[in-house]
């Protein structure tokens, strides 16, 4: 039953509570006093946005170790815009598109600078729009073509296309090495499909056509269906166009069916967790098209695949490697505006001139930093460049 | 022929892990009506386990089993510990502290392993044989045999002894069966140890046949729970049948339709519930009145 007592003390708490929200609403979200928005001194923040679980946790991993390297070289080396430390927030987009909306949307109402990230093609282009529209630059590791269309003044890739990777791959098998009769599988991910597109686009401007050309889904573990039908076609050269441990399941199931015909694919190929999962003997003869080879391929490699190991007690591989690139390439951008953010980091970084340990970057307006790959083939378990 | 003949044996051996997944489910549900969704992080607990001690201790496959089965059956015991306070109250609310110990069990696993994963090789029989044009590959036969063990151990248990028959009891009704003796926490336990001891089975054999990493338990989890579904929730014999039936269907779909096998696989598994909810052989739980 309710008494006029009650109803006092209702109201008396009504109160107390709607003070107290309104007094947290008047102080910024979250935020410490050091970083408040439009500071002149005290750290830089940066996001990085990767996943750091499910299936390409290990991608997040590399490419949140690549940042954080290349960050804590420039802070131990003095900083940015006098004195100004870098400050890294990691997120976990988890590899899910609707995470990582939602992570944008609170790194847009944030105090970021940027956002490193993501690895993944589908999760970026769900979340370029919410940071474009913060005027937030955004340096994936991505390599979709669906990148490079976006439209958007804030997306940068510190990758070349699949396009790129391609049509370099495609080159090569054909008109290098002379095989003709090229069968493909690759899955319907969003990198997946990137590769289908943009390697049967590379073999049609060759004047082929692949002899076999099999979808399956990234979550597929068994592919004695699409190998059956590749073995019947009896190619000279497989293409897979799929994430690491998918591309090394495939491989080893390959063998195991008796398909011999070399393998051949872009970066994931040229991952230790490929060679692993499709077991040495069988990644043995691989062919992949990538900007970083290997950590032996120059001095500037070695140096940073020394000091990756120092930091890490990890071996570097190519996905640290671009991310890397990316954090210096945006530090320097920083560095050479004084700080400033918005739309002009992102002229500055499309202005950027860098030599990187992928080769040299030249922004176009679409962002795409990297315009040519190298070939290496799989040899006694580790990538040595081709010879061609 | 050929290849129909290779896409089964394919599909039965993927279907020997859905089946023992699906029976880890099948007895915790039929003896405490609880959908136990920290299984799949069970699976892949069991899987990393087993391949620590296979790889990196280098004991013999079939001793890092043994290992990881006991060590993940008694995380088992121990998420039924935790969670034996809300098993009288409501059982809802355990469902969905099993969830967070999925989730808890994925972040320990990263914690402990690293996000990376790692590969496992195949332990025994590596080269495959092949018989009549089909290449067969021995180790999926080893599962199989090895699923087919399980699941007859498991029947033997429930039907000829005593634990297992106090757990029948348990589940056809809880306060008559403490009225006779039968200590209902320990009973419901020993079901949650042998759950998670499948589950162990079930990823341990997987690990060299997928690949270990702290997504292992999403799709297997998925996939042997909507299994147990089919072959009726909390019917073991049911799980097995609706755990090789659920991997022929992911088998053939995958080589009919391809890009498609998913939708296709999960479509076939909606017709088949909605047209017979019970699951094949029917639905098998404790009754909560």
């Amino acid at each position: 039953m309710r008494t006029a007592k009650h109803h006092h003390a209702l109201l008396t708490g009504a109160i107390v509570v709607g003070g107290a929200l309104l007094a947290t609403g008047c102080s910024a979200p979250g935020e410490s006093d050091s970083s408040s928005s439009g500071s002149d001194t005290g750290p830089v923040q940066l996001a990085i946005v990767d996943a750091q679980s499910g299936q390409l946790s290990s991608l997040g991993h590399w490419e949140a170790n690549g940042v954080t390297l290349a960050v804590n070289q420039i802070n131990d080396d003095g900083g940015i815009c006098g004195g100004r430390k870098i400050e890294l927030t990691q997120f976990d987009d988890q590899g899910d598109p609707t995470t990582g909306t939602t992570l944008a949307q609170k790194i847009a109402t944030d105090d970021y600078a940027a956002v490193m990230g993501t690895a993944e093609s589908g999760v970026t282009l769900a979340m370029i729009p919410i940071l474009s529209q913060a005027s937030i630059p955004m340096i994936t590791s991505g390599q979709s073509p669906k990148l490079e269309q976006t439209g958007s003044e804030f997306l940068f890739m510190n990758s070349p296309t699949s396009t790129t990777f391609d049509s370099t791959l495609a080159q090569y098998l054909v008109e290098t090495k002379g095989l003709k009769s090229v069968a493909m599988i690759t899955n319907n991910g969003a990198y997946g499909t990137g590769e289908h597109d943009a390697f049967l686009a590379a073999l049609e401007e060759l004047g082929l056509t692949p002899v076999a050309d099999e979808v399956v889904t990234p979550d597929q573990k068994d592919f004695t269906g699409a190998l059956t039908s590749v073995r019947g076609a009896n190619p000279d050269v497989i293409f897979i166009g799929a994430e690491e441990v998918e591309a090394g399941l495939i491989a080893k199931q390959a063998r195991t069916l008796g398909i011999q015909a070399p393998i051949a694919g872009g970066a994931p190929i040229g991952t230790q967790v490929y060679i692993d999962t499709a077991g040495v003997e069988n990644a043995e003869g691989s062919m992949v098209s990538t900007p970083y080879l290997s950590n032996d391929v120059s001095d500037e490699t070695k140096a940073f695949a020394a000091a990756y190991d120092e930091e890490f007690g990890e071996e570097a591989e190519a996905h640290g490697a671009k991310a890397y690139d990316g954090a210096t390439i945006v530090a320097q951008a920083l560095d050479s505006i004084d700080c400033a953010t918005g739309k002009e980091l992102a002229d500055a970084i499309r202005a950027s001139d860098y030599t990187g340990l992928q080769g040299e970057f030249s922004f176009d307006e679409n962002g795409v930093g990297l315009q040519e790959t190298h070939i290496g083939v799989i040899t006694d378990g580790k990538v040595v460049a081709a010879d061609d | 022929m050929q290849d129909f003949l290779q896409t089964a044996i394919g599909g039965l051996s993927i279907g020997s892990i859905y089946a023992l997944v699906a029976m880890g489910f099948s007895i915790v549900y039929r003896t405490m009506g609880l959908v136990n969704f920290a299984h799949g992080g069970v699976v892949m607990v069991g899987a990393y386990i087993a391949s620590t001690f296979f790889l990196t201790v280098s004991l013999p496959f079939v001793l890092a089993m043994v290992v990881a089965v006991v060590l993940t059956a008694a995380i088992g015991l121990v998420i039924e510990g935790v969670l034996r306070p809300l098993e009288t109250k409501d059982v809802d609310l355990m469902l969905i502290g099993t969830i967070g110990f999925g989730i808890v069990l994925q972040a320990l696993v990263i914690i402990i392993w690293g996000a990376t994963g790692r590969a496992v090789p195949t332990p025994v029989f590596r080269q495959p044989v092949t018989i009549a044009g089909i290449v067969v590959r021995p180790y999926d036969l080893v599962i199989i045999a090895v699923a087919g063990i399980a699941a007859a151990a498991m029947w033997h248990f429930l039907r000829a002894t005593k634990p297992g028959a106090a757990m029948q009891a348990v589940a056809m009704d809880p306060d008559a069966a403490t009225a006779v003796g039968i200590r209902v926490g320990r009973s419901n336990a020993i079901a949650f140890g042998i759950g998670a001891g499948l589950a162990a089975l079930a990823g341990g054999l997987a690990g060299p046949v997928l690949y270990v990493s702290p997504s292992l338990g999403g799709v297997i989890g998925i996939k042997g729970f909507a299994a147990a579904i089919l072959g009726g929730f909390g019917n073991v014999p049911g799980a097995i049948l609706g755990g090789l039936l659920f991997g022929l269907v992911d088998a053939f779909s995958a080589s009919w339709f391809h890009g498609f096998a998913d939708v296709v696989v999960y479509l076939v598994f909606a017709i088949i519930v909605v047209v017979r909810p019970e699951g094949i052989f029917g639905e098998q739980t404790v009754s909560r009145a």
